[in-house]
């Protein structure tokens, strides 16, 4: 199945450190948009959709800042988390082949520096829902929770803690090639990772994503209307949005714990893009946390969990010479945390030719969204 | 080990809920119609659809599942209470349903826990008995209950 919508525009504002902003969150997602906008060689009056995940700018406020047309379809994902992104692309996507509207704008901007701050817990004098089994024992945070998950893999494939080293490694290797890296010119050694403070065992603080303000953003249209435009198109080869029966389900309760909950999009995906893990030369996997990353590595098919640590060692994730770099952009650790919108727009860059850490040969892109979270997402991207 | 504040995140009592949290007993939601067990308790019967509930007391043993030490406080008030222990404990009754509590000590994968339980006092009076979990007794570690 081959989706029909194409990309052809990506743009992002200037990516901060949190609080570093000289811009409003509503700003950067002006800039981001108009500069995505411009990159397709399209007007913004030509946008007639808004699609993203988790976002409190709304379309119908963006479209008269920005100066859109009339808006034939708008939509938000479920799911507290960057398990959105992907997912968001394939909501586009759905629109488009619908015919429900022709140029889709999908975004997302996070000035955590102007909001609240991911990873902190409220000041809960009352727990509710399935929170009420947790909160009161003080896990609450992604990075606890993941914790929990990564925890356990761990002690069940015999992951080490230099493979979660090293999903950190790569993302600061391939930042010191790319100028809109927050990381860009500061690196990141093996020891210095071991060295720093924890902030929930097995996680130490570079195992987290970063807070960072800033917005990113990609036009989605027709390939029709594709033809003329500044730059070649970029496939949606498929797109996956799901998550098996009861994975993520409250309490810790799935059978399978613990789960990046992406062995269902693993295999609707493979079998949607026709194509198998083997057949891809570098894909970007959203990095909440490092743990599960490894776990959506597997459940993606790329490897048996009790194979990751060679997986991931020996400079095998990274450019130029890993067998599959990943997050080559720098990815949530090392460009910026935009709630993983960088890594679908680094997967188009490099069909594009585009990344700063450029593989041969790219075909086939994949881009992983949410490890931890449900529902899970991931999109293919490809040469149309 | 520090200890968490005692009014943090109390749980809101509901009819599901309640059992669990005042009865100072493993009280699992048990399903009226096809006495399936489910934890946390639902509002719905995950395996029959039925709406009615009781609830069977499980007997006080389990393994611990998974574990996380949190060492950075993600609120300011818990800036004395790191760092703390939190397990997962699977329920030796019925392993696939898991507990999250606080332990002390060193844990371990598989350690073999029991519960007790702390009473605490939510603002309006109501008294929630909050279960956590210890290590169990073995002839040759010297760890207390």
């Amino acid at each position: 199945m081959r989706g029909n919508a194409v990309v052809v525009g990506v743009g992002e504002s200037t990516y901060y450190n949190r609080g570093g902003a000289t811009e409003s969150e509503f700003q950067l997602a002006c800039i981001a948009i108009r500069n995505a906008v411009a990159d397709a060689g399209l007007s913004i009056g030509d946008v007639n959709g808004f699609v993203s995940y988790m976002e409190r700018n709304e379309p119908v406020r963006l479209s008269a800042a920005l100066g859109t047309g009339d808006l034939d379809f708008t939509a938000q994902t479920f799911g507290g988390g960057g398990n959105g992104a992907g997912a968001a692309v394939t909501i586009a996507d759905a629109a488009i082949t619908a015919r429900y509207a022709d140029c889709v704008v999908v975004f997302r901007s996070l000035a955590q520096g102007q909001f609240h701050r991911y990873g902190q817990a409220g000041r809960a004098h009352r727990s509710r829902g399935a929170g009420a089994f947790t909160v009161p024992y003080g896990l609450s945070t992604p990075a606890q929770i993941c914790a929990m998950q990564t925890m356990r893999y761990m002690h069940d494939h015999g992951v080490t803690q230099d493979s979660l080293a090293e999903v950190v490694l790569a993302s600061y290797a391939h930042a010191q090639r790319n100028p809109r890296a927050i990381r860009y010119g500061t690196s990141l050694t093996r020891e210095e990772y071991h060295a720093s403070r924890w902030i929930a065992e097995p996680l130490h603080l570079y195992d987290c994503c970063p807070e960072n303000d800033g917005a990113a953003a990609m036009v989605l249209t027709t390939p029709e209307r594709a033809r003329d435009l500044r730059k070649p198109p970029v496939a949606i080869v498929a797109g996956a949005h799901g998550v098996e029966h009861r994975d993520g389900v409250a309490g810790f309760g799935e059978d399978n714990f613990p789960t990046a909950h992406h062995r269902h999009v693993g295999r609707t995906l493979w079998a949607r893009a026709g194509v198998r893990p083997s057949d891809m030369k570098v894909a970007q996997f959203y990095e909440n946390f490092t743990g599960p990353v490894l776990m959506a590595i597997a459940e993606m098919g790329f490897c048996a969990p009790e194979e990751l640590n060679d997986f991931v060692a020996d400079g095998n994730i990274q450019w130029p010479n890993g067998r599959l770099p990943i997050n080559t952009s720098g990815g949530n650790l090392g460009e910026a945390y935009i709630h993983g919108f960088g890594n679908l727009i680094e997967a188009v860059r490099q069909v594009r030719g585009e990344s700063t850490c450029q593989v041969d040969g790219v075909e086939l892109s994949l881009s992983v969204s949410g490890p931890g979270y449900a529902p899970g997402s991931a999109v293919m991207f490809g040469k149309a | 080990m520090g200890a968490l504040p005692l009014d943090w995140g109390l749980p809101e009592l509901t009819p599901v809920n309640q059992a669990w949290f005042t009865s100072g007993a493993l009280a699992i939601q048990r399903c009226s119609s096809c006495s399936t067990l489910q934890h946390p308790p639902e509002e719905i019967c995950h395996a029959c659809g039925a709406m009615d509930f009781g609830v069977e007391v499980l007997a006080p043993r389990g393994t611990v599942h998974s574990f996380t030490v949190v060492r950075y406080p993600a609120n300011p008030a818990l800036a004395d209470a790191v760092p703390y222990t939190v397990v997962l404990v699977s329920l030796d009754d019925a392993p696939h349903l898991r507990v999250v509590g606080n332990i002390e000590g060193d844990v371990q994968i598989g350690m073999p826990v029991v519960p007790y339980w702390e009473d605490r006092t939510a603002a309006d009076g109501t008294v929630i008995r909050l279960p956590s979990w210890r290590c169990v007794r073995t002839s040759n570690d010297g760890r207390g209950l």
